[in-house]
């Protein structure tokens, strides 16, 4: 069983990510599609996800944010989505069956890590619920990647391995370090690899840092794109950005194509 | 927590509600109450016509239910209907009544949507032979510029806010309108998102400036945007189902 934290600035598309893993099973019983990885929902919450999906996503609307507030007050009142995960490991081989729970973090506390001083009573609540000791890894996504981002990732990040070396877990937490929404043209060939392709060019100092202070056994790269393309021979991102509040915000284009990349590989890692 | 349900005097709001509850609908359903009881309540049959909200009584706190078939399937909306009087807007109304004030801002402020209605303005209608007793477009979007200070000012955490341009029959073809913006499960013609910008970029150009200030001043607010007649089911519909897809069971 894998306890898993999802992290990540505001909009970097940590609810949507987890909203299209849960859908995952409709998604590919419609395509018809056959995977070693095999994901099921297994509470309410990760269902109700699963519903939320199909009326929210397909239905080309977006999700509302994640913020610390009216229904989500304490660490406590944060979902806990729990996922069976089947892996094949070959024609004679047993499946291997792991449960994992994960919770969706407000993007502000990710944001306020960069504040050294977490004067912040819920802020510190929110740190210290997600470096607990049985929780197995962190699902850290970044989204941007334009100039100046790197400058702010490297703050937040040698933050937050300031406070794993406080809380004993620089040796034993391992983090999956993803850029999310790769369907994005500039990022999408860089998806191969993404250590090289999109953490060495764009956020050389954040990569630097989370490889100098951690074993690389507990450290791994990956691209992700909840989305997708629109098709194998038509990169395309399957996405149309419209204006919203912050700017501008991101609705599935053509849900019939929807096939998401590589939802649950960093998932899976994070919690062998 | 509930949606909320606001807009102007003489917006339509009472109306819509009362046409909302008609039991021949498609994908939304009006629960409680029956269609006979809003209308006993809101129906003047002496002067055919529904009665002014008194602002005296501004909360007719009613208790809504409401069912909406979504791809999932079906979905219950448990809300709080309070249709205000449009005095409840003005300066001497709230100075005068400050606890009722007061009541109506924490109601609003625990809501977790805000449906507000506005009638058309007077350049738009092109289907009604009276159009000056509309407001004209500059005074609509000087009243719009207040309901934005509201929003700013006395609501900074809302999340879901629609814009129901009503009365749509009197300055489209609403069932043209509503055979392309209509919803039907999984083989609607248009989605959220195409609908919004639809409506957006036909209906309410001339408050661009003050939305593009909203969504700043903001964070993590939605604007959607919709137009609503009583004379088309599709259009009076949409924006419940849009509800429905985000608020919980």
């Amino acid at each position: 069983m894998g306890n898993i934290v999802v992290i990540g600035p505001r909009r970097s598309g940590k609810t949507t990510y987890l909203a299209a893993l849960s859908y995952l099973p409709a998604l590919r019983s419609r395509k018809g599609k056959d995977s070693n990885f095999k994901i099921q929902p297994l509470n309410d919450e990760s269902r109700d996800l699963a519903e939320n999906a199909e009326n929210i996503i397909v239905e080309g609307a977006t999700f509302e944010p994640t913020v610390i507030g009216d229904k989500l007050q304490s660490v406590d009142d944060l979902p806990y989505y729990s996922f069976q995960l089947q892996v094949k490991k070959g024609l004679l081989k047993k499946p291997e069956n792991i449960q994992i729970n994960v919770r969706d973090y407000p993007g502000e506390v990710f944001e306020k890590i960069a504040d050294r001083n977490l004067s912040d009573e819920i802020h510190q609540e929110f740190i210290d619920e997600c470096l607990m000791s049985d929780v197995n890894g962190c699902l850290i996504l970044f989204t941007q990647w334009e100039h100046g981002t790197d400058k702010f990732y490297y703050r937040v990040m040698s933050q937050f391995l300031k406070l794993m070396d406080e809380r004993n877990r620089t040796n034993n937490l391992k983090l999956a370090v993803v850029m999310s929404k790769c369907e994005r043209g500039e990022l999408w060939p860089g998806r191969i690899d993404p250590e090289t392709d999109l953490f060495g060019i764009h956020l050389p100092r954040t990569k630097t840092i989370l490889k100098d202070s951690l074993n690389s056994k507990n450290l791994q790269f990956y691209a992700l794109s909840t989305f997708g393309v629109l098709h194998k021979n038509d990169p395309r991102p399957n996405r149309i950005d419209q204006a919203g509040s912050n700017g501008s915000e991101s609705v599935l284009r053509e849900p019939n194509s929807w096939q998401p990349y590589n939802l649950i590989e960093p998932l899976y890692w994070l919690s062998k | 927590m509930g949606v909320i349900y606001i807009g102007d005097r003489t917006a339509g709001k009472t109306h819509l509600a009362l046409e909302l509850a008609n039991p021949q609908s498609n994908y939304v359903r009006v629960i409680h109450p029956d269609y006979q009881q809003i209308k006993s309540l809101l129906y003047d049959t002496n002067s055919q016509s529904t009665k002014p909200t008194e602002a005296d009584k501004s909360f007719h706190d009613k208790y809504l239910n409401i069912n909406v078939q979504l791809p999932t399937g079906n979905k219950e909306i448990h809300s709080d209907w309070l249709d205000t009087g449009g005095e409840i807007w003005r300066k001497y109304w709230q100075e005068g009544n400050p606890e009722k004030w007061q009541e109506f801002l924490t109601t609003i402020r625990q809501s977790e949507g805000i449906l507000l209605i506005l009638p058309p303005y007077r350049q738009l209608i092109n289907n009604y032979p009276n159009p000056e007793e509309f407001i004209t477009q500059k005074q609509w979007c000087n009243r719009f510029e207040r309901w934005i200070n509201f929003f700013k000012y006395d609501c900074p955490k809302i999340r879901h806010l629609l814009l129901c341009l009503n009365k749509a029959d009197l300055f489209c073809n609403v069932q043209q309108e509503g055979n392309l913006l209509g919803y039907i499960p999984n083989r609607s013609r248009f989605n959220w998102q195409q609908r919004n910008e639809y409506v957006y970029q036909r209906y309410f150009v001339p408050i661009h400036p003050q939305i593009r200030e909203l969504n700043q001043s903001i964070s993590g607010l939605s604007v959607r945007f919709f137009i609503t007649s009583i004379y088309n089911r599709n259009l009076l519909e949409l924006p419940w189902i849009y509800l429905g897809s985000f608020l919980s069971k």
